[in-house]
């Protein structure tokens, strides 16, 4: 149709989109012939790594994280962990540790197929991953089947290591946060009355919420909880919301979810004139949610790691070692969650001396009491961590450590 | 002429076996990994040839796709997963009663999928498709994201925000490229019958087609609605690929990625939304080495993550100003067009006939 009418009336237009038309085949073949060489480069590199492989010995170490979309500001402080424990510990069994870190773009097909990669053509020996659940649920499976054992830093919903042998995680999961909240609120704010706001969007805040009021509802009886109200991730506006909660009266409120959304909440909360104790869950620990809520007190959140009351000696270290590294940037619990799931794996190389996937997930599969910066892991059938909860409150505009919660 | 014929048949035949034979082989030979990215290229092929019935072929900016997906997606799994790990994932509340004990074999499952999903195409059509232009895509995005928060809120039966797990993995390319190859046949038949030439009719000039007597609302409705059956059949298949899925998966954004990918093919071309769904999807793995420490001559760059989403928006970018029809524009494959290029022979072999 076009090329009907330039034809008539066009002719100079005509010449034109011939001219653009070679312009455009020749950046379609320098593309193609980039690609095609590109390719023959990757492919003779690859070879070149195997061989490399058999007579260098290097042990592979596969990262899948999230360092682009939605959850990128996650998975680069864990990935900053990693990477500073393959700095501390280069090696194992005398051989080099090498990263080989893939972005998973905060996407599931993206998160799949970078497990995929990573055991089918890096050929790695245990995969470290991933900020956030979902990531994690769809890597899962295939790691499962390869028979390559995974460390979840931070996912924290229990399906990730749900009927998964090969799955293992350093954090403790949303039941455990859930439940300890619960006995905080009851134990230590003497609360009778609970109110719960939840993110419905968010796996992690849906099970938070479910595990805190079944607990709760155990200490403080069946009507302790007084209101369940449910927002969307991206609202910004919470007055009805709280207005219905603040006219029920709660001694607490629970409402775990995401940074940004809890930030405004609670500054909104306080803007009403609630000022009973609010209370949330590890995502509140960032420079962003600090900056909105600064001003206010009683905000009080479980977390996994904190660098003020060091649990072990490799908190310690940990801690030093961050500060010398990246200089001018909080230590932070997802690093220190990067950082044990990498001496995790080493730890679990030694002890099986070996670098065999199987003989490693049999070695993680046993792990107690191991030292970590975060505490001490005990990994149960599951594979999840059973270990001590930090609980830090905001004071003087900054989050201050106040108290621990050891597991029962 | 008649032996030109006859030779398009051969040709035709000779490139249905040679797609077997390269299937079986690749199915042989390839990485699994490798053949996780041909599966979800062909998941994205039917995604592209589909949105493309809508957008280009009838010209109607429908922004929903992402949502049809999700339908599609959730109809799937829940109808092929085991009561058993049903109990196990449903753990904060029970899935409902007649949902639990469902147990379909994979094949009907997906079917049925693409059947649901063409019925809420169906449902969200009939308002819809009353608005044009931007008002629709405006309206369809909305209802994706309606589709998405539903999802979220009923948590009997999909297990809200948790999402769902452990989906019977389908792993063979037949399954994948058998779809993508009867989608892309059926749209193929679809848009060279008497309704094709309507909806490109449609798509040119409404007032005029409505003129020459096209009931154009019944046109973009059957078009619409095709297109939703191929998205939620898109869909069942993502979950089968990745075997979980959750509603954020399914997000605007997503309908997006289909967009480039019928962008750079050409509206209103299957072929370009082939070419292009395999291409995209190919080399955003394949471009991963650019977000790996690159040692150039001694120059060692650090890798940026993210610098193979700034290569697609160059390209992008490229398309949009200099190539605005894409990769085909409307053009399709087709024999001629070879034969005519392998030139002067095959003409003086008719010229002899």
């Amino acid at each position: 149709m076009e090329g009907y009418e330039s034809h008539i009336y066009l002719g100079e237009v005509n010449g034109g989109t011939m001219f653009k038309k070679k312009y455009v085949t020749v950046i379609t073949l320098l593309l193609v012939a980039a690609f095609a060489l590109a390719g023959c480069g990757g492919g003779g590199g690859e070879k070149k790594d195997a061989a490399q492989d058999a007579a260098s010995d290097v042990i592979k170490i596969g990262v899948y994280e999230p360092l682009t979309g939605t959850n990128a500001a996650g998975g680069e402080m864990t990935v900053e962990g990693i990477k500073l424990a393959n700095q501390l510990f280069p090696e194992v069994l005398g051989k080099k540790v090498e990263l080989v870190i893939v972005d998973n773009k905060s996407e599931k097909q993206e998160a799949a197929n970078a497990v995929e990669r990573l055991v089918s053509k890096d050929k790695v020996n245990v995969i470290i991953g991933s900020y956030g659940s979902s990531l994690s649920m769809a890597g899962g499976p295939i790691a499962k089947d390869a028979g390559i054992p995974v460390i979840g830093c931070s996912p924290t919903n229990p399906a990730v290591t749900l009927g998964n042998d090969y799955y293992f995680r350093v954090c403790f999961i949303d039941p455990f946060q859930g439940t300890v909240m619960a006995n905080y609120a009851f134990d230590k704010l003497g609360a009778k009355k609970a109110a719960i706001i939840q993110d419905v969007q968010q796996d992690y805040s849906v099970g938070l919420n479910n595990y805190f009021e079944k607990s709760f509802k155990k200490l403080a009886g069946e009507d302790a909880i007084v209101a369940k109200v449910n927002y969307n991730t991206g609202d910004k506006d919470f007055s009805s919301q709280l207005t219905a909660i603040k006219d029920k009266k709660p001694d607490v409120i629970f409402a775990p979810g995401n940074f940004t959304e809890s930030g405004i909440l609670v500054e909104k909360a306080r803007e009403l004139g609630i000022t009973c104790p609010i209370l949330g869950g590890d995502t509140w620990e960032s420079e962003e949610f600090l900056n909105r809520v600064k001003n206010t007190k009683d905000v009080y959140f479980s977390t996994h790691f904190d660098s003020t009351q060091p649990v072990t000696e490799m908190s310690k270290k940990f801690k030093e070692e961050y500060e010398k590294a990246y200089a001018g940037k909080q230590v932070n619990a997802f690093g220190a969650l990067g950082f044990d799931s990498y001496i995790l794996a080493l730890d679990a190389m030694k002890k099986a001396n070996s670098a065999d996937p199987k003989a490693i997930r049999d070695a993680l599969a046993g792990t107690k009491d191991f030292e970590g910066a975060t505490g001490l892991i005990t990994l149960d059938t599951n594979g999840d961590a059973t270990k001590t909860a930090i609980i830090k409150k905001v004071a003087d505009g900054n989050f201050v450590y106040e108290g621990k919660v050891d597991p029962k | 002429m008649d032996s030109r014929q006859n030779i398009k048949r051969l040709l035709t035949l000779g490139l249905i076996l040679l797609s077997c034979l390269v299937l079986f082989f690749a199915q042989g030979f390839l990485s699994s990994f490798n053949i996780r990215i041909l599966n979800l290229a062909a998941i994205f092929v039917i995604l592209g040839a589909s949105m493309n019935l809508v957008l280009g072929f009838t010209g109607m900016f429908s922004l929903g796709h992402a949502g049809f997906m999700c339908v599609g997606a959730y109809v799937s799994a829940i109808l092929t997963m085991s009561p058993a790990s049903k109990e196990l994932i449903y753990y904060m509340e029970p899935i409902i009663p007649p949902l639990a004990n469902v147990h379909w074999p994979v094949f009907p499952a997906i079917v049925m999928a693409g059947v649901v999903a063409a019925f809420f195409g169906f449902l969200i059509g009939f308002p819809a498709l009353r608005l044009r232009d931007d008002y629709l895509a405006i309206a369809t995005l909305g209802f994706g994201e309606i589709i998405r928060i539903i999802v979220t809120n009923t948590i009997t039966i999909t297990n809200g925000s948790l999402g769902l797990k452990d989906i019977p993995s389908i792993k063979s390319l037949w399954i994948y490229w058998g779809f993508a190859i009867a989608t892309i046949w059926i749209l193929k038949q679809l848009i060279n019958s008497s309704w094709g030439y309507a909806f490109k009719a449609i798509r040119d000039n409404e007032i005029a087609a409505e003129a020459m007597g096209i009931d154009v609302f019944k046109h973009k409705l059957l078009s619409f609605t095709v297109g939703a059956f191929f998205a939620g059949l898109a869909g069942a298949l993502m979950g089968h690929l990745i075997t979980s899925v959750d509603p954020t998966m399914f997000r605007f954004l997503f309908t997006f990625q289909i967009l480039l990918i019928i962008v750079l093919g050409g509206l209103g071309s299957l072929t370009g939304s082939v070419i292009a769904g395999v291409v995209v999807t190919v080399s955003m793995e394949f471009l991963r080495f650019v977000e790996q420490p690159i040692n150039l001559f001694g120059l060692i760059i650090p890798g940026i993550p993210g610098m193979r989403m700034v290569i697609f928006s160059l390209l992008l970018l490229m398309v949009i100003l200099f190539y605005r029809q894409g990769l085909m524009g409307t053009r399709e494959f087709n024999w001629d067009w070879i034969l005519d290029k392998l030139g002067v022979a095959r003409r003086k072999e008719r010229g002899v006939a």
